[in-house]
């Protein structure tokens, strides 16, 4: 296995480890979110501004989650694409060189169509891998979308906690641990972008 | 790859093995190949690291398109690890391999080629106007486990049977039989599992009119080679590990 096959396996192998952990940390602002609507009910006016906040977290916690579960989907298409690619591309090597052995052979013009196949088969995979991975990259930037927008929800949260009076400081927690979590869905989705963008389709 | 015909009449035998290439960790092995008019039938293929050298010896016998035929006598790696690269390169073939081992050797990988399962009495490859039998051979060492009789050719291809671990630059036929003995006591006794199916297989295999006793390791025998193998192996305690 050559370092750049071993390195396609580890970045593909690693998107899925990233997006387990994204998957914990968007449930936990759905937690947060249901946390922090309970607080605001208690709150009643003191925290009024707080309760459509506490909506946005919970919808955009939701679609972090269907949106990762989809992309495991697509990370598990791409590792067996990865696997298919692998294979492809030892057969053609093999299949090179039987050609090359067999050069004085009788039937070795034989062994020419079964290397061409083979070549195509290898290039084709190829180019679906690099095509998959620049949607899987779109895919991941929204992702990143969302991070971005919990990040300003919270730093709204903040503001709406400062009117709260008594329930200032849970309201400000709600909006830390929501903070916290977009920082690492962030961190970890940068991650496995990096990691894929070397094969992106140029 | 050495290659020797081993029976020249209305089609051919020729074993291939002792290939100089092959990485010094693994074991050698010999493949078989029944070639007819227009069509060619591999016997125990060989592992993954054997296919190019294997594919570049075939092709001074036979065409790519007219590679029709593969057959795994069991299970092994080095018998048919090779498979998922066969099945790249063949458009149009069968594997005609047991059919207990079948949910394990499309782990190999098996999309074009089709796979004929060989139920436990075994049956017959018929390749064009040849009909080779297909031996029962039962925990020797595989719990599914076959062997090819050819009634024309006489032979009798006998997988692990008849087995032994030899030199680079061994001979392909047995010349001493007492000499050849200590070479394949420990890989009968060791890797045959059954007193009982080596005593059934015995007496169906001595029923057989045979010339040449072809394994998948070391030597064949030849003439009166095979009945004295047959009654060495017979006095033989198998199953040692327990």
């Amino acid at each position: 296995m050559t370092n750049q096959t071993k390195s396609q396996f580890i970045a593909v192998a690693s998107i899925t480890s990233e997006l387990s952990a994204v998957m914990v940390v968007a449930k936990e602002i759905s937690l947060a979110a249901a946390n922090a609507k309970a607080i605001a009910f208690r709150a009643g006016d003191k925290a009024k501004g707080f309760q459509p906040i506490t909506d946005f977290i919970n919808e955009l916690a939701k679609e972090t989650i269907e949106l990762v579960t989809n992309i495991n989907i697509y990370a598990l298409v791409l590792y067996r694409l990865t696997v298919d690619e692998y294979q492809k591309t030892v057969a053609y090597n093999k299949f090179e060189l039987a050609a090359k052995m067999a050069e004085d052979a009788p039937y070795a013009k034989s062994m020419q169509e079964p290397v061409d196949h083979a070549r195509l088969s290898m290039q084709d995979c190829q180019r679906q891998f690099k095509r998959d991975v620049s949607q899987l990259l779109g895919q991941l930037e929204a992702v990143m979308h969302h991070a971005r927008a919990a990040r300003v929800i919270a730093a709204n949260s903040r503001i709406e906690a400062s009117q709260a009076g008594e329930y200032l400081q849970s309201l400000q927690a709600v909006a830390e641990s929501v903070d916290k979590a977009a920082h690492t869905i962030h961190d970890n989705v940068q991650r496995c972008r990096i990691a894929l963008s070397i094969y992106r389709n140029s | 790859m050495k290659t020797t015909k081993i029976y020249e009449g209305s089609h051919q035998w020729i074993m291939f093995g002792r290939d100089e290439g092959k990485p010094n960790n693994v074991i050698d092995t010999n493949q078989y190949v029944v070639r007819t008019a227009n069509r060619c039938l591999l016997l125990d293929p060989g592992g993954a690291e054997l296919f190019a050298p294997m594919m570049a010896a075939v092709l001074h016998h036979a065409p790519v398109d007219q590679i029709t035929d593969l057959f795994a006598s069991h299970q092994d790696p080095d018998v048919i690890s090779s498979l998922g690269l066969w099945d790249q390169a063949l458009t149009n073939a069968k594997l005609h391999a047991p059919a207990i081992w079948e949910g394990f050797l499309r782990h190999y990988s098996c999309e074009s080629i089709e796979y004929v399962a060989i139920p436990d009495n075994g049956g017959t490859i018929k390749l064009e106007s040849v009909e080779l039998q297909i031996i029962p051979a039962h925990y020797l060492h595989s719990s599914g486990n076959f062997h090819i009789y050819d009634p024309q050719a006489k032979i009798l291809m006998s997988g692990d049977v008849g087995g032994a671990i030899e030199g680079p630059d061994a001979p392909v036929f047995v010349e001493n039989f007492a000499a050849h003995v200590e070479k394949m006591r420990y890989w009968h006794q060791r890797w045959m599992p059954s007193n009982q199916a080596k005593r059934v297989w015995i007496e169906r295999v001595r029923n057989l009119d045979i010339d040449i006793l072809a394994p998948q390791h070391g030597r064949m025998f030849k003439g009166d080679d095979v009945k004295r193998f047959l009654d060495w192996f017979d006095a033989l305690q198998v199953g040692i590990a327990v």
